[in-house]
């Protein structure tokens, strides 16, 4: 046995399907044992970085399944290693679990600066949650199985495992064995318990009963312990309204009654007038940042703040926690729906309060959506994910890019199933969107997916039309353009007094770029072509591209300046170009 | 600001020590002192680390922040006045034996070697303050070279 064997089969061990990844020198010989074994379906991408979002897509899309599967990324080292750097540290920032294999070159010319030589560790270290190099072929094994334990466990993250060359030709010792069926990983102080304490439970419960105006978050955390069902079911017996992060989207219905769609520095007004009033959060799964937070000094002033987190180190982070519940959300939830105190309240002041937030922006963005066009008669994203919406009834998976549609998709897709909006959210990677639409076909083949880029992210992985055309992965591709970066514009417009440097964009004839891949394409310039388009995008068996030629001009709002607090929400959108708003150093 | 000192056990595997020095650094503290040495149980090592803060808080994190590595099995502060907090100078002096006998009694040193009539190098330990004064006694001037170990530190 050697050490690309061991590798092989530790991973078939591991239930992996598809190996998304790019050869070279250092890791030939993997690729070599991957094809002569043919247990895996390889997929590879035309950039390393398009492997390790295609690796997120099958980890994000399937660990609501019945089958959770971790997507798992190869490539050479040096350049090739450092070009998954980008897709690690989205993966670290957005805890999804993922096992990248590197090459290295051979044991007895590292650190001596060899050729396609770089620090795989030492780069990878801080970018995620665990690395391994490995210098033995006994270690590959035991490696594999501890790396995608750690990956899995707890608050999920990505993995780095960096195998030398003649590490995976070399043969073990004869009297090597591995047993997997009795492995225990030995890790005495990695270890967290799901359970939440019954005291802080009963703690919770008492403030919860007490509160007159309680918010639930619903983060991250929701989705990943696949907690969506009990959260609803928890909302609905005490009666609170709940709102959303970025990540905490598609966790329940978007228009449940109880909902007010997602909060921070995009989300709604009624969300975040909701948590300036409230006077309990009861967050899930959720760790504060800074874009959901705004000001820390003015967030949530009034508010007591029971916060249900996996991860120790997210409590207290941010914002003062007046209950810490260290556990998994599902198990936490499973234990408040038990606790026989919890009452239902009518909050009924409470609620007429939410309606009038509510009403503030509802009329302006309905007339906009109805509109559907700017001034300059070009159309409107947040008319188009509306229509979009309308036709899939929500039900379809969205893979979002991210910038100024981003936020249009995250708020006006009306989502109804279950983990079905899989965002580049903490470390907010352009171009991460056809790529991680990939995987999430490939973990969810039943479902439609539909790829939603701006002119900007979707050049930045542009590639990867090469590995939709050659794998025939049937994605619905939304190319959003408005000749700008529509986000660093809509910031132009307000803090920078609408000077657009470096924003505005000349892009391709991307007809004959779909041409040139054999995708269909077709571009939409009128409102009445938008419905027909996404239709013929519905029946059309394969991947297609619809290019909407969209208003520059175009913002999404309410919006909280960066470093601003709630207060200084901005909700209509300024009349002359210049407007200054106080405080804002306008830094992204 | 204050000084705190932060032991942690971790596993003994290597690139430990650059994922706490990392964290360190990216937290922005510049590190004080950071020992290391092995516990009583093989392959399990033991760190001390000595930095400048105020704010509770902070430190809570950093503490967390080391914790969720897979490695550390576990983190916590030691104050002073509930552990020890010890350090050892080797000193290369220019002084004669008769100033270096009068500082005997009060501080904790030995003297490794006597190069010549004036020439001394000795061993003092105890605090990281003690040593402070005891080198401010002696006179600064004097030293040709040290070296310290930085603090390690142990719960009374």
């Amino acid at each position: 046995m050697t050490g690309k064997k061991l590798m092989m089969r530790a991973l078939k061990e591991k239930g992996v399907k598809y190996i998304f990844g790019y050869t070279g020198g250092a890791i030939m010989p993997i690729f070599d044992e991957m094809d002569k074994v043919g247990d895996f379906h390889f997929v590879m991408s035309r950039h390393e970085q398009g492997a390790a979002f295609m690796a997120q897509g099958i980890s994000r899309a399937s660990l609501s399944t019945d089958n959770p599967q971790i997507g798992v990324c190869l490539s050479t080292s040096g350049p090739g290693a450092m070009n998954l750097a980008t897709g690690i540290a989205d993966a670290h920032m957005d805890s999804v679990p993922i096992v990248a294999i590197t090459g290295q070159v051979t044991t007895g010319v590292i650190a001596t600066d060899a050729f396609q030589e770089s620090d795989v560790i030492g780069v990878m270290m801080p970018i995620c949650k665990q690395t391994y190099m490995l210098l033995a072929a006994e270690e590959v094994e035991v490696t594999v199985h501890e790396a995608f334990y750690v990956a899995t466990t707890g608050r999920g993250g990505p993995i780095v495992i960096d195998i030398p060359k003649d590490v995976q030709n070399q043969a073990v010792n004869p009297k090597y064995s591995f047993d997997a069926a009795s492995y225990k990983p030995f890790l005495p102080g990695y270890f967290y318990n799901p359970t939440p304490e019954r005291k802080a439970v009963d703690k919770a419960v008492k403030l919860i009963n007490k509160s007159e105006r309680p918010l639930i978050f619903c983060g991250h955390g929701v989705i990943s312990s696949n907690a969506g069902e009990l959260l609803r079911e928890f909302a609905e017996k005490i009666n609170v309204p709940i709102t959303f992060t970025l990540h905490g989207l598609s966790a329940l219905p978007t228009d449940h009654p109880l909902s007010l769609g997602m909060m921070g520095m995009h989300g709604t007004v009624e969300a975040n007038k909701a948590i300036m009033e409230a006077d309990l959060l009861i967050s899930f799964g959720m760790r504060f940042d800074d874009r959901v937070t705004g000001k820390l000094e003015e967030y949530a002033a009034n508010a007591d703040v029971i916060h249900v987190e996996i991860d120790h180190s997210e409590i207290d982070k941010n914002v003062k926690a007046t209950v810490p519940i260290l556990g998994d959300v599902y198990r936490t939830l499973h234990v408040l729906l038990g606790n026989p105190m919890l009452i239902k309240k009518p909050r009924k002041k409470w609620f007429e309060k939410i309606i009038k937030f509510r009403k503030k922006m509802e009329n302006d963005l309905k007339n906009e959506i109805k509109k559907g066009v700017g001034d300059d008669g070009k159309l409107l994203m947040k008319s188009i994910i509306s229509k979009l919406s309308k036709l899939t009834k929500g039900k379809d998976l969205i893979v979002p890019d991210v910038g100024l549609h981003q936020m249009m998709a995250a708020r006006f897709y009306n989502f109804q199933t279950m983990n079905s909006w899989f965002a580049s959210g903490g470390a907010g990677t352009m171009g991460a969107s056809l790529p991680m639409s990939v995987g999430v076909k490939l973990a969810r083949p039943a479902e439609r997916v539909w790829s939603i880029c701006g002119d900007g992210g979707f050049q930045m992985n542009i590639q990867e039309l090469g590995t939709i055309m050659e794998q025939q992965v049937d994605i619905k591709i939304l190319l959003f353009n408005n000749g700008y970066l529509g986000m660093v514009r809509q910031w132009q417009t307000l803090f920078f007094d609408g000077r657009y440097a470096g924003t505005p964009m000349q892009s391709p004839d991307f007809g004959q770029i779909s041409q040139a891949y054999g995708i269909p394409y077709r571009k939409i310039e009128k409102l009445e072509e938008v419905t027909p388009a996404l239709q013929q995008a519905i029946d059309h068996q394969g991947a297609i591209i619809l290019e909407f030629i969209c208003d520059p001009s175009e913002v999404i709002l309410p919006m909280i300046p960066a470093e601003g607090g709630f207060g200084d929400m901005i909700v209509k959108r300024p009349v002359k170009k210049k407007t200054t708003i106080k405080d804002s150093k306008g830094e992204q | 600001m204050k000084r705190r000192a932060i032991l942690a056990f971790m596993l003994d595997r290597p690139g430990v020590l650059n994922k706490v020095s990392m964290l360190i650094r990216k937290k922005m503290y510049n590190v004080d002192t950071l020992t290391v040495c092995s516990s009583r149980v093989e392959g399990i090592s033991r760190m001390t680390i000595t930095l400048q803060e105020d704010d509770e808080r902070k430190v809570d994190q950093v503490i967390r922040q080391l914790e969720r590595f897979t490695e550390v099995i576990s983190v916590k502060e030691l104050d002073t006045d509930h552990s020890y907090w010890r350090e050892v100078a080797i000193v290369k002096l220019e002084v004669d034996a008769a100033h270096l006998e009068t500082f005997h009694g009060r501080y904790n040193f030995e003297i490794l070697d006597q190069k010549s009539e004036d020439l001394h190098i000795l061993q003092v330990a105890g605090s990281t303050r003690q040593i402070d004064t005891f080198l401010d006694e002696v006179g600064r001037e004097f030293i040709i070279e040290i070296a310290r170990t930085g603090v390690t530190a142990l719960e009374k």
